[in-house]
């Protein structure tokens, strides 16, 4: 045998485990059943938007103690707004179809727990009417005369689609004290 | 104890409590976020380019003369401390070699003279600097 026969075997043997292998493929699978996955896709694309991922910031470090429901929780020192744990959403997290704004103010709140302070992040959640429960109005190291900067009066809705106001939450950046 | 020595003993109390990072934080991270990445093209990013812009003089006057840097409720060496903080943390492939750190005296003389309109002295000095 030489070796143009044993070439011409092999192509043979590939061609027909190739032939057989898509048509096992297209009895399995059809148009149908592609266009009904292409749906889902399209659709979970879509809903990926309100799950809990893309409205949370990051993992928080931080022994804590209080109701994130109540405006007495040590992280509202300085928050004026609603609570967005009242509004669907949780302290430091939007209510679904809400958008957190990437533009802040940032003070600083003393944690009863350990007694040390932290940098306390106000991001309000836009993009959804005003959620009237559980409104909050601390205001401490607030100088809105002063500073703009630091005021809780402020529409904070700032780079997001929409400037309607529908909570706030309070992010914990880190402990003031101990950053590098 | 003299009213002077006092304020001195809290002055000095104040600028040990916070760190550079801290700082930046609590005065820019607002805006400029956490990670420097701003919220172009409303917020300008410090990520990238503060590097190239730091080389030259007109470059280290203009840090400390915007206005969000200028009117910091920081000290001289405090923002000083931030500044070369910024440009260690989120330039430093873009920061040259000879780089000397600002010192809060240079950083006191800029800021006296706070820019009306920043981002028109940028596009003036670094004309089609993709980063602000």
């Amino acid at each position: 045998m030489n070796s143009k026969k044993i070439t011409g075997r092999s192509l043979q043997a590939l061609d027909r485990i190739t032939g057989n292998g898509s048509r096992q493929l297209a009895r399995l699978t059809s148009r149908r059943s592609f266009l009904t996955r292409l749906g889902t896709m399209i659709t979970g694309a879509a809903v990926l938007p309100l799950l809990p991922v893309s409205r949370a910031f990051s993992a928080e470090p931080v022994e804590e103690l209080g109701d994130p429901q109540s405006c007495d929780y040590w992280r509202y020192c300085a928050l004026g707004g609603t609570l967005c744990s009242c509004c669907g959403g949780t302290h430091n997290s939007c209510p679904p179809g809400a958008e957190p704004s990437p533009i802040t103010w940032v003070g600083t709140c003393r944690n009863p727990v350990d007694d040390r302070d932290y940098l306390i992040s106000y991001n309000d959640c836009c993009g959804k009417s005003l959620c009237n429960r559980c409104w909050c109005g601390n205001s401490e190291r607030e100088r809105p005369v002063y500073f703009p900067s630091k005021s809780n009066s402020v529409l904070w809705c700032f780079g997001t689609e929409s400037r309607a106001y529908h909570c706030t939450v309070a992010v914990v950046l880190g402990e003031a004290s101990k950053q590098d | 104890m003299p009213l002077k020595a006092v304020i001195l003993l809290l002055s000095v109390a104040g600028a040990a409590y916070a760190s550079p990072k801290s700082d930046f934080l609590l005065h820019c991270g607002g805006c400029h976020q956490p990670n420097g990445t701003g919220a172009p093209p409303n917020v300008p990013t410090l990520v990238g380019s503060l590097g190239r812009i730091a080389a030259s003089a007109e470059g280290r006057d203009y840090l400390a003369r915007v206005p969000g840097a200028a009117q910091a409720p920081l000290t001289d060496d405090e923002l000083a401390a931030v500044l070369n903080w910024i440009l260690k943390e989120f330039n430093n492939d873009t920061l040259p070699a000879s780089f000397k750190p600002l010192k809060g005296r240079e950083v006191g003389k800029s800021r006296a003279r706070v820019l009306a309109d920043p981002l028109k002295m940028r596009n003036e000095l670094w004309p089609g600097d993709p980063d602000y």
